[in-house]
């Protein structure tokens, strides 16, 4: 059932996800399609998040912004960014000097090549935020060998948050805390609970499928109506969890399980590539392992469990399932 | 879910055990209690479910393999060596036809050397080395080559597969009695398995087998010329060559009114497998269902009346049709693809032919890798992860009749609302059942005509060739 | 020609004898388009269709033996890769 709206505003909104945003002209949306869209977002009950561009949107659009109640996606460059509930860095040299707020999300977008370097950086950061997602750009192309130094990475920030919690706060990192609070999947969502309405005044299952151009993933199958005719999303089925034949029985909660990403690696939206999987399954097992040490300091999420699972990759033990 | 096939043959199931259950593919099996004979079989299985209850110490042994060759348990590379043809069928799935689009021999040897140095990748324990087209004896030259190459490579690599293999050919047989193509059947023949299509009579083979323009077009509907005639003539030395062989039919909408007379015209040029099967594409009639019930209710009578079910099949016919399917229990895919290779002129690999470009109509083609950089692994992984229940709609799922009925991937992909394979295409829905209803009547008029005869059902099964022909995917 | 069964093997024994026999095939088929100027591979060919010829023999005797199967004078026996089952083939 849909529940958000995500509205971007321009084509080069900022992107907060997986992808890269390859459109580098601006085209804001038009005061028509955005009001309508608004209005759409009030009739079907949805709660709307604007995703900005690192530009000032001219004064005209502030009032029709401001006529629902809504959150920002703003990018950290945009002027206005101590407005945004969301901040998003898309390079790690944004966050040195930046002035964190407690009541604001930040998203860093990083490839694993500066994750791997930066990792002290993103460490350090985690103190001075309530929540961080660290959205990895090319997790596509990791290999056996970034598997390993991808876990190490993750024992290192384990350990951070472990100081953190045990000192009594208890800040936010997606790809090690989430699981540890969740008791079933909490994905990305796109095309079943969220949707997104693009400058062009049509609706996407995600602003990857608006601002990516590659041929062998882009179809016009990805367009999921217009404000004249609704929302229709295609092959709707294929966005619900029971249609997932790999992730239906998994308990990487955490996973964004990105279709976009599906599409691209596996060219289903409903199929994780063997790399996805891999990264999921080593937060996962890290969460596992920050949780059983939180408790060494004390009682931590005592209903929680997170099973020993002796795989990475639900495929290779499919036959099983 | 046990899956029997490729495990040992003989599997004992202890008493402490809850229940074993598992999907037989390509066997039959028999079932009896433990440390008695075989008169004390209790139950045989042919390609079915098993479910065997608690506490019952059973013993199931594969009694009867499947003709099919080496049980179905190998791996099928498939070249496409071109995408031309003599004929221009008119229910020819392969919208993309042309001239130009031969395989190469370079490709097609990078495309040997990346399967046979990646033998890890490929252990099935058999392999069809599978030439398509277009016509594919088009290209005898050069298939002459690759087959030539692939002997030699396997068997200086010491590669497991010199051991077992096939090549395999499906013809329109035009070329059959040629000089080159009886040249390399005589020295291929210990591995060779060519299948010749021949729709049925004049009448039905010349409605849709035509021949192409000298242009390479479709013919105008007044310029049609048939090809059965030079198509028959080959039948016998094909049979001579291949004795046993079957023939595959394809059905469409204008075909349904001489499916009776057509296989019966088969089995009186000797051909005693008629493997036929309606096209998956959505060409289906009003009122095309209640036709296609009546011919194959007709089909049947003649087939028991005439008693040609001793020693000849029609696939349409089959015990194991029509029954509800367990959610969970028979929930495999119907299709290989995924399971299969294919390659083409551009090098590219495909998970089966049917997602070549030249293949589809409205998607773009699913290529899996390419003979430089190798299969991606990733792109697989929908097909391997593919089940039946979750490309179905929910009246699929419930349906009441849907043991037997199939589908191919490639034309759910292609039919699909999204690029997707997990979307099932139910344009053959009514044929199904329409079949079904037919193949009941066979059924239980043969047994009653046995019966009569003082043939007890346990042992018609010595009285009735059954077919072991699957719908292809 | 008269056919007669006089036996049967496990399924194991026939896959043993199966392979045998495909790679005979495949062996005679490879010798009919290998050349001695391939010299290496040639006689890697020639060494292989001794080895396998004697494991070929080597199986019908102690097949033979094991079963005691039925002969005759210029008889020979025949398997049925589908069956399994043995028989005695005489002119």
């Amino acid at each position: 059932m849909l529940q958000y709206l995500m509205i971007l505003l321009d084509d080069t909104s900022t992107s907060y996800c997986h992808y890269n945003n390859e459109k580098s002209e601006s085209k804001l949306i038009s005061i028509e399609d955005l009001k309508a869209g608004i209005f759409f977002g009030m009739t079907e009950n949805l709660m709307i998040q604007y995703v900005y561009p690192s530009h000032a949107l001219p004064a005209e659009y502030e009032d029709v912004l401001e006529s629902i109640d809504h959150s920002k996606i703003m990018p950290a460059d945009n002027p206005n960014v101590d407005e945004a509930d969301v901040v998003v860095f898309n390079d790690w040299k944004q966050m040195g000097g930046f002035s964190y707020s407690e009541d604001v999300s930040y998203v860093l977008r990083i490839n694993k090549s500066d994750l791997f370097e930066q990792k002290e950086l993103i460490a350090d950061t985690i103190e001075k935020v309530t929540k961080l997602n660290v959205v990895i750009t090319d997790v596509e192309t990791f290999s056996d060998e970034d598997f390993d130094t991808y876990k190490g990475v993750l024992q290192l920030w384990s350990e951070k948050l472990e100081q953190l919690y045990a000192e009594g706060k208890s800040p936010l990192l997606n790809l090690l805390t989430d699981r540890m609070q969740l008791e079933e999947m909490n994905n990305c969502g796109a095309g079943e609970s969220n949707i997104t309405l693009a400058p062009d005044g049509k609706f996407y299952v995600c602003p990857a499928f608006y601002q990516t151009n590659s041929d062998t993933i882009i179809s016009p199958a990805f367009n999921a109506g217009s404000l004249e005719e609704g929302v229709h999303v295609k092959s709707a089925q294929l966005y619900k969890l029971d249609h997932a034949p790999l992730c239906r029985k998994c308990d990487a909660f955490h996973c964004r399980r990105c279709v976009w990403l599906n599409r691209k690696t596996t060219l289903e939206v409903n199929t994780p590539s063997h790399e996805q999987c891999v990264v999921a399954h080593l937060e996962r097992n890290a969460s596992r392992q920050l949780l059983a040490n939180i408790r060494k300091h004390g009682q931590f999420l005592p209903q929680q469990e997170i099973k020993e699972i002796d795989y990475l990759d639900p495929f290779d033990v499919k036959e099983e399932w | 879910m046990n899956s029997l096939k490729g495990k040992k043959t003989r599997v004992i199931i202890d008493s402490g055990r809850q229940a074993i259950t598992g999907i037989v593919t390509g066997f039959q099996i028999a079932i009896r209690e433990k440390g008695f004979s075989n008169d004390n079989i209790t139950g045989i299985i042919i390609n079915g479910n098993v479910t065997i209850p608690k506490d019952c110490i059973t013993e199931i042994e594969v009694v009867n393999p499947s003709k099919e060759w080496n049980n179905g348990q190998s791996k099928n590379i498939t070249f496409i060596v071109t995408k031309d043809c003599q004929l221009a069928c008119k229910y020819c799935y392969l919208v993309g036809k042309n001239t130009r689009e031969r395989l190469s021999w370079e490709v097609a040897k990078q495309a040997i050397d990346y399967v046979l140095s990646h033998e890890q990748d490929f252990q099935e324990e058999s392999v069809v080395w599978d030439f398509i087209g277009g016509e594919p004896f088009l290209e005898i030259d050069l298939i002459d080559k690759i087959c030539d190459y692939i002997k030699t490579e396997m068997f200086r690599l010491n590669h497991h597969w010199f051991n077992s293999f096939r090549f395999n050919f499906s013809t329109n047989g035009i070329n059959y009695d040629s000089q080159k193509v009886q040249e390399f059947i005589k020295k291929n023949r210990q591995h060779l398995s060519i299948g010749i299509t021949i729709d049925g009579t004049r009448e039905k083979h010349d409605l849709n087998r035509i021949w192409k323009t000298k242009d390479g077009f479709s013919p105008k509907p007044e310029e049609e010329k048939g090809s059965y005639n030079d198509v028959v003539r080959n039948i016998p030395l094909w049979q001579e060559q291949f004795p046993g062989t079957g023939t595959k039919v394809t059905i469409s909408s204008a075909d349904i009114k001489y499916i009776k007379e057509s296989v019966l015209h088969l089995y009186s040029l000797g051909i005693h497998e008629v493997n036929i099967n309606v096209v998956f594409e959505d060409v289906w009639e009003e009122g095309d269902d209640k036709k296609f019930e009546e011919q194959l209710i007709q089909l049947a009578d003649a087939i028991i009346d005439g008693e040609y079910y001793t020693d000849y099949t029609c696939s349409f016919f089959s015990e194991n049709l029509g029954k509800p399917l367990d959610k969970k229990l028979q929930n495999q895919n119907w299709c290989g693809a995924g399971r299969m290779l294919a390659v083409d002129a551009a090098g590219n690999f495909y998970p089966c032919t049917r997602f070549a470009q030249y293949s589809l109509r409205d998607k773009k083609a699913w290529i899996i890798g390419n003979v430089h950089d190798g299969i991606d692994k990733n792109k697989l992984r929908p097909f391997l992860t593919l089940d039946r229940c979750t490309q179905s709609k929910q009246e699929c799922i419930d349906c009441e009749v849907a043991e037997g009925c199939a589908w191919c991937q490639g034309e759910n992909y292609d039919a699909a609302e999204s690029p997707t394979v997990f979307e099932r295409s139910t344009a053959i829905c009514k044929m199904h059942k329409a079949r079904v209803r037919a193949n009941n009547y066979y059924w239980n008029k043969l047994y009653r005509k046995l019966e009569l005869e003082g043939i007890a059902r346990e042992e018609a099964d010595k009285h009735v060739k059954k077919s072991n022909f699957q719908e292809p995917c | 020609m008269t056919k007669k069964l006089v036996g049967q093997v496990t399924v194991e024994e026939k896959n043993e004898i199966q392979q045998l026999f495909e790679r005979r095939n495949g062996l005679t088929e490879l010798a009919a388009i290998l050349t001695p100027e391939k010299e290496e591979l040639y006689e890697k060919l020639v060494k292989d269709m001794g080895e396998t010829g004697t494991k070929f023999q080597g199986w019908w005797d102690s097949m033979a033996k094991k079963y005691q199967w039925e002969s005759a004078e210029n008889g020979n026996w025949e398997i049925n890769f589908e069956t399994c089952e043995i028989f005695l083939v005489t002119p």
